[in-house]
């Protein structure tokens, strides 16, 4: 979501209710003898619209239960949902008179700061992080998926492996239809270029100690050197340097796998980022919601 | 005067011999056996080998399978001479073969290994040859090892000689010599009949049988090579070929009633019907996937149903009368059913192309067919007589319907289609030959019978494929209408078998029926337009990328502004919720600059979903959009097909007589094939539609991208 020139009409709404708003609160705070009070008529109006537009931005949820139904668009309703929630903060704390009165209300006061504090904090992410996703994990694959791709990335790096330095233990030996249908370049081995078994236990010794462990184990893919791009561009020069041109290939796909899987655990992180901070912000505004309804029951019955 | 017999001495034995013999023939007819490797008793003698060279006290040893015998003529054919000469040619021999060979391997009697066993050479002093002569395995009977190859001439014999198929030949000089089928072709792509004579004739594994993995029908009788040789269409066919092969051929017996195969099951097998007729028809309800909601108001809900062309007509539905299936006979699209009788064959394109079925075959009485794989059917098609026959029905029964199914030629007249039966000429290619080429002159208009044809044009920039043209499409119209050279290169995709008209039958049909003339001329206008629209794009738009993923083809792309898009997925949601639970796009595909193309029928340049359409149901409209027509079976071969996964299989419940219970219906699901619809019955397609973040746009993309590199040029 990006905060363009689309957005400036529902800016100029959300400025006009603020000015309008302010407009009648201050007069009402001056003339009011007591102070302004949520009890009072404008108290009142205040908090009903404050209300109004929190259930409005709470109905987003059910919005997009039903996507196809011809009730405006989505994109409008997200809209609505950021201008018109964010107009409600100042409408609350113009229903309360900028006091707080008791627990309820200061529990509610502090909610409504948070859940505003947290779509803001959302919408902020929402406009940077998807910015960073598209220049940052150029290979972005559904997020759903990654766990698949990562599976075929590992088994794509067996197969090299094995097709260059021979049996791998741990690692299983792909069938010659497997290289075959994968479409893989011949390897050294499979060329009849004779390559020493030094310089095949040297890429063995790497992969079985450094690469498998870096696509197979989380914690390895933060920690590995491979987990870092110019530190595995590094290390794979030294490679290049110590292997024979042979397996430079293999060497080269190895490093695309690696890339790969970098940008994998990169868009994770990202996507995690991105909505992680709906686990805050809808658990809270349900509760904003519930207890405003409690509020109102209670300040209007009692 | 001629002697009436010729006394020599072989090996000190007198013997007496009819003129004319030659010392071999003489030597065999008295139980002295000189060993040979290009000599067979039933082939001219040509003595290249030079394995049965005998001694008659000459300068040079002679070969004695071409040296006739003479009078007083004193032969060795053992002796120590003889004999060193004899082992060191073996020797040679063996140098450069790959022992054990095929033969060898396979029944232990390679000529030459035998021999050379026999003359005590285990390994052979001289050095292998260091390069490979190559093996061809493009031949779905034979397999030719080019290194087990003795150049000792028995296959072309056997090949000249005794089938008078002269196809094999000699080619290259010295040590390039090697054996070559017409014009040095593969052998699958020449004219080889796969008789057999070659490979019975070849002494070593130069020529061997092809033992197909599970070429043993499971189902049905093996029917005998005996039974088979006694009928027609298997005459000419090798009985040795027809034992090796014993289990790719099966008789079947069907009850009435019995179902013999199903439209849009997958198989390998063909079938020819011995006995009895068969009801060939599609039962999968004839109609359109319709997605329909209410457009306006609230609460709409959008749904799916099937719908016939009579009620719900789209533009550019094809007009057709008939269903082509894999069959001698189309069925009518009104009502498709046909009978199929003794002589029928059905099944080829599943047998030759592992297509699926076409259509469902019962059985209406008892019949016999004989079902069989793709190497027996390969080897009748080959078959003149088999041939024969086909095309004999074809004309008899399928050509008037087959002409009649394609629209434009709906008014031929009987008398017309009379004149064309015996001209017709039915013509078969293996897969990627070429039937005409781009700029030759046309001399033949072309119905495509079986398989699929593929159209492309070359051009600087590189090829352009125009169409694939299935069952019931025709060309070659352009080239003969517009000034007689062709416009496209036509090449076969599979095996593909057309009905060729004559230039001077198809200007007759043009100057009787002014009607179909026009009609031609009109279809051959649209897609010469059509052609140079496509290429003019190419030309304007160099954006290499996106031509060869044919995104600049589509009418309508959905993209996803990736710097907006917060990948919810609401779009996918949407698309699923309006289309009954079958998603139409998937959020993955190619990038451009911050844009991803999401995976949604783009109406690709090389329309691979085309390909293989047992029925021909899946075709382009000339906006280039996809249309699935009415009798789609279901198969899901375009899903399959399509690399980018979209199209989708969509299921319904339709009400079909219950055969256990006469008069009453059951519900079974039934699959059709559905790509993107554009959500037409609503003001914007519901993935638009659901995107909260206004990410999803739906593009035209010669303006879009168009003006993006336009853009970037100006930077």
């Amino acid at each position: 979501m990006l905060f363009d020139q689309t957005h400036r009409k529902w800016l100029t709404a959300t400025v006009i209710i603020l000015i309008v708003a302010t407009a009648v609160y201050i007069p009402y705070a001056l003339s009011s003898p007591q102070g302004p009070r949520g009890g009072s008529a404008t108290g009142l109006a205040f908090g009903i619209a404050a209300f109004a537009l929190m259930i409005f931005a709470g109905l987003l949820g059910a919005r997009k239960k039903v996507p196809v139904w011809r009730v405006g668009r989505a994109q409008t309703w997200m809209r609505g949902h950021l201008w018109l929630g964010l107009i409600s903060l100042p409408l609350v704390l113009f229903h309360a008179g900028f006091h707080k009165r008791g627990t309820l209300t200061f529990v509610l006061m502090i909610l409504t700061f948070l859940v505003v504090a947290s779509g803001i904090f959302g919408a902020i992410l929402q406009a940077y992080i998807p910015r960073r996703m598209t220049i940052e994990v150029p290979m972005e694959t559904i997020y759903e998926q990654i766990d698949h791709v990562r599976s075929q990335l590992r088994e794509e790096a067996d197969q090299l492996a094995t097709a260059a330095c021979g049996t791998i233990e741990g690692v299983r030996a792909p069938a010659a239809t497997e290289i075959a249908a994968s479409g893989q370049t011949a390897s050294a081995v499979e060329i009849g270029v004779e390559v020493s078994e030094e310089s095949r236990a040297q890429l063995r010794e790497f992969y079985v100690c450094r690469m498998r462990p870096f696509l197979n184990t989380p914690a390895e893919r933060r920690s590995s050197p491979l987990a870092d791009a110019p530190r595995a561009a590094g290390l794979f020069e030294e490679l290049r340097l110590l292997l024979p041109p042979e397996l430079h290939e293999t060497l080269k796909d190895f490093e695309s796998i690696c890339e790969e899987e970098r940008q994998l655990v990169r868009q994770a992180h990202l996507h995690r980022i991105l909505h992680a901070w709906l686990l805050v912000h809808v658990p809270l505004s349900y509760g904003l919601l519930v207890l405003v309804a409690v509020h109102a029951v209670m300040a209007l019955r009692f | 005067m001629i002697p009436s017999a010729i006394s020599l001495t072989i090996d000190g034995q007198k013997v007496s011999v009819a003129p004319g013999t030659t010392i071999f023939d003489a030597a065999r007819l008295n139980g002295i056996r000189i060993p040979t490797l290009c000599h067979q008793q039933n082939e001219v003698p040509v003595g290249v080998c030079r394995v049965c060279v005998v001694d008659v006290g000459g300068r040079v040893l002679t070969a004695s399978c071409v040296r006739p015998a003479e009078e007083g003529m004193n032969v060795a054919t053992a002796s120590a001479k003889v004999t060193r000469a004899r082992r060191t040619l073996v020797e040679l021999l063996m140098s450069d073969h790959p022992s054990p060979c095929a033969r060898q391997q396979h029944s232990g009697d390679c000529e030459l290994e035998t021999l050379a066993r026999t003359e005590g050479i285990e390994s052979p002093r001289f050095a292998r040859r260091d390069s490979s002569r190559g093996r061809d395995d493009s031949s779905v009977a034979i397999a030719v090892d080019h290194d087990a190859c003795i150049l000792c001439d028995r296959c072309i014999r056997g090949c000249d000689e005794i089938r008078h198929n002269d196809v094999l030949g000699r080619m290259g000089k010295g040590y390039r010599s090697g054996i070559a089928f017409d014009n040095n072709q593969p052998m699958g792509d020449s004219s080889c009949v796969s008789c057999g004579e070659c490979m019975i004739s070849c002494p070593t594994g130069a020529l061997t049988n092809k033992f197909h993995v599970g070429t043993a029908l499971s189902v049905g009788d093996p029917a005998l090579p005996e039974f088979l040789k006694g009928l027609p269409v298997f005459s000419g066919v090798s009985g040795t070929f027809l034992e090796l092969n014993s289990g790719s051929v099966v008789m079947r017996h069907f009850r009435p009633g019995e179902i013999i195969c199903r439209e849009g099951d997958y198989g390998s097998t063909a079938f020819y019907l011995l006995k009895g007729s068969a009801q060939v028809s599609i039962n999968t309800q004839i109609g359109h996937v319709k997605t329909e909601g209410g457009a306006r108001g609230f609460f709409s809900k959008l749904s799916s149903r099937l719908a016939h062309s009579a009620e719900d007509r789209r533009e550019e539905e094809a007009d057709r009368r008939t269903i082509p299936i894999d069959a001698p006979a189309d069925l009518p699209l009104a009502k498709p059913v046909a009978e199929l009788g003794p002589g029928e064959l059905f099944g080829e394109m599943t047998c030759m192309s592992f297509y699926p079925r076409s259509a469902t075959v019962q059985a209406l009485t008892e019949c016999t067919a004989l079902e069989m794989l793709r190497n027996v059917l390969d080897i009748l098609q080959r078959n003149k007589n088999f041939r024969g026959e086909i095309e004999q029905n074809y004309r008899r029964r399928a050509l008037d319907s087959h002409l009649r199914s394609v629209p434009v030629f709906a008014q031929l007249t009987p008398t017309f289609i009379d004149l064309l039966r015996d001209k017709v000429e039915l013509i078969r290619y293996s897969p990627g030959q070429v039937i005409c080429r781009q700029g030759e002159m046309a001399d033949s208009f072309y119905l495509v019978r079986i398989g699929f044809v593929k159209v492309s044009q070359s051009h600087p920039g590189g090829e352009i494929i125009l169409a694939y043209l299935g069952r019931g499409g025709y060309f070659g119209e352009v080239g003969l209408l517009g000034g007689g050279t062709r416009t496209a290169t036509c090449a076969a995709l599979d095996h593909v078998e057309v009905v060729r008209i004559a230039a001077d039958d198809f200007r007759l049909m043009m100057e009787q029926f002014p009607e179909i003339h026009r009609s031609l001329e009109t279809v051959a206008l649209g897609r010469q337009q059509e052609n140079r629209d496509r290429l003019a794009l190419v030309e304007s738009t160099p954006l290499q990328d996106f031509l060869a993923q044919g995104l600049m083809e589509a009418q309508s792309l959905l993209i996803l502004d990736l710097e907006r898009c917060t990948r919810c997925d609401a779009c996918v949601r949407a698309c699923a919720d309006a289309h009954d639970g079958v998603t139409r796009l998937i959020r993955e595909g190619l990038r451009f600059d911050k844009y991803l193309v999401a995976t949604s029928c783009r109406q690709c340049r090389d329309p691979l979903c085309m390909v293989g359409c047992p029925v021909g149901s899946i075709r382009r409209r000339n906006s280039l959009e996809v249309i699935i027509e009415d009798w789609c079976i279901g198969c899901g071969q375009c899903a399959n097909n399509c690399p980018y996964g979209n199209i989708n299989m969509h299921p319904f419940t339709v009400n079909v007589a219950d055969p256990e219970s006469p008069g009453r219906t059951r519900a079974v699901v039934k699959q059709k094939a559905t790509s993107c619809d554009l959500c037409t019955d609503h003001a914007e397609p519901s993935c638009v539609y659901a995107c909260p973040h206004d990410a999803a746009h739906r593009v035209d993309p010669r303006k879009f991208f168009g003006r993006l590199l336009a853009q970037s040029k100006s930077d």
